[in-house]
């Protein structure tokens, strides 16, 4: 077995008790967090967590495909400039 | 997951947004392919094949049209075949051309899904009617859209595209409502 197996998953506290307690709460709020490093736990999911990616916060919506996953792989650091084109962009409900 | 999906940040110049929506780009010629005409493509379209499935393409000012077929892809480029075009010379000349499409030859979207283009540069109020900045780029990550708003005092922010966060896309209108999240500090 892994060590990091063994050892489960990663969360800094004070972001899982954030959340828990945002969960009760209105759902236009963003949770801003310089903790790329937690991992995304199921009572994350319907969270929106403003992750610092050393700039900015990025709103990251979390849904259940994102479990297990850090917070940080959804914020890069390194950001490309493209062009738009056809790309389209949907607006979650 | 995450990182397999094309991440993608577009941004343009607020006060370009709206002719930038009446034309796209969609794809740039890099150089010539072969002896026989064909040319090597950067498409910059969601999906690169889709360069070719909105019909004949134009140059930058709209003087020109292209009909492209495409015939292969190589190390990021697409390999197409232009009507009229049929020696390397020829090819070799197209280098650096842009490809354009009139913004109304893109599909109808659903009702939530919006282009990009069509974002970028609209106005961004308040629900009380006052100005809040202009869309001057969308994000897109993995973890849904989200729109930076530059504000009238020079810096930007950043905010989920959610209904609740935006309520109102009025594109036809110019202008989106924005209700800012409560942020909360975590540490």
């Amino acid at each position: 077995m892994a060590r990091s197996t063994w050892k489960g998953p990663f969360v800094d506290g004070y972001l899982l008790k954030k959340a828990d307690k945002a969960r009760g709460g209105g759902r236009n709020e963003v949770i801003k967090t310089w903790s790329r490093r937690s991992t995304i736990f199921p009572q994350f999911v319907g969270l929106t967590f403003g992750v610092y990616n050393g700039h900015k916060f990025i709103p990251v919506l979390v849904n259940e495909h994102m479990i297990g996953h850090k917070l940080g792989e959804f914020a890069p650091t390194r950001t490309f400039h493209g062009h738009s084109a056809d790309r389209k962009a949907k607006r979650e409900s | 997951m995450p990182m397999a999906r094309a991440l993608s940040t577009v941004t343009t110049d607020p006060a370009e947004g709206v002719a930038q929506s009446a034309r796209l780009c969609l794809g740039v010629v890099t150089g010539a392919q072969g002896v026989r005409g064909q040319v090597r493509i950067k498409s910059f379209t969601a999906e690169p094949n889709a360069i070719a499935d909105y019909g004949p393409l134009e140059d930058e000012r709209g003087t020109r049209r292209f009909e492209l077929e495409l015939v292969g892809e190589a190390k990021g480029v697409l390999i197409a075949r232009i009507a009229g075009i049929a020696d390397r010379n020829a090819a070799e000349g197209l280098k650096g051309l842009r490809l354009y499409v009139p913004r109304a030859a893109l599909p109808a979207t659903d009702p939530d899904e919006f282009y990009y283009a069509d974002l970028v540069g609209l106005a961004a109020m308040l629900k009380d009617g006052s100005v809040f900045g202009t869309v001057a780029a969308v994000h897109d990550f993995g973890a849904g859209a989200s729109l930076e708003i530059a504000l009238p005092d020079g810096k930007s922010t950043i905010i989920p595209f959610t209904g609740a966060a935006v309520p109102v896309v009025d594109v036809a209108g110019g202008r989106i409502v924005v209700d800012p999240p409560h942020e909360e500090d975590v540490r």
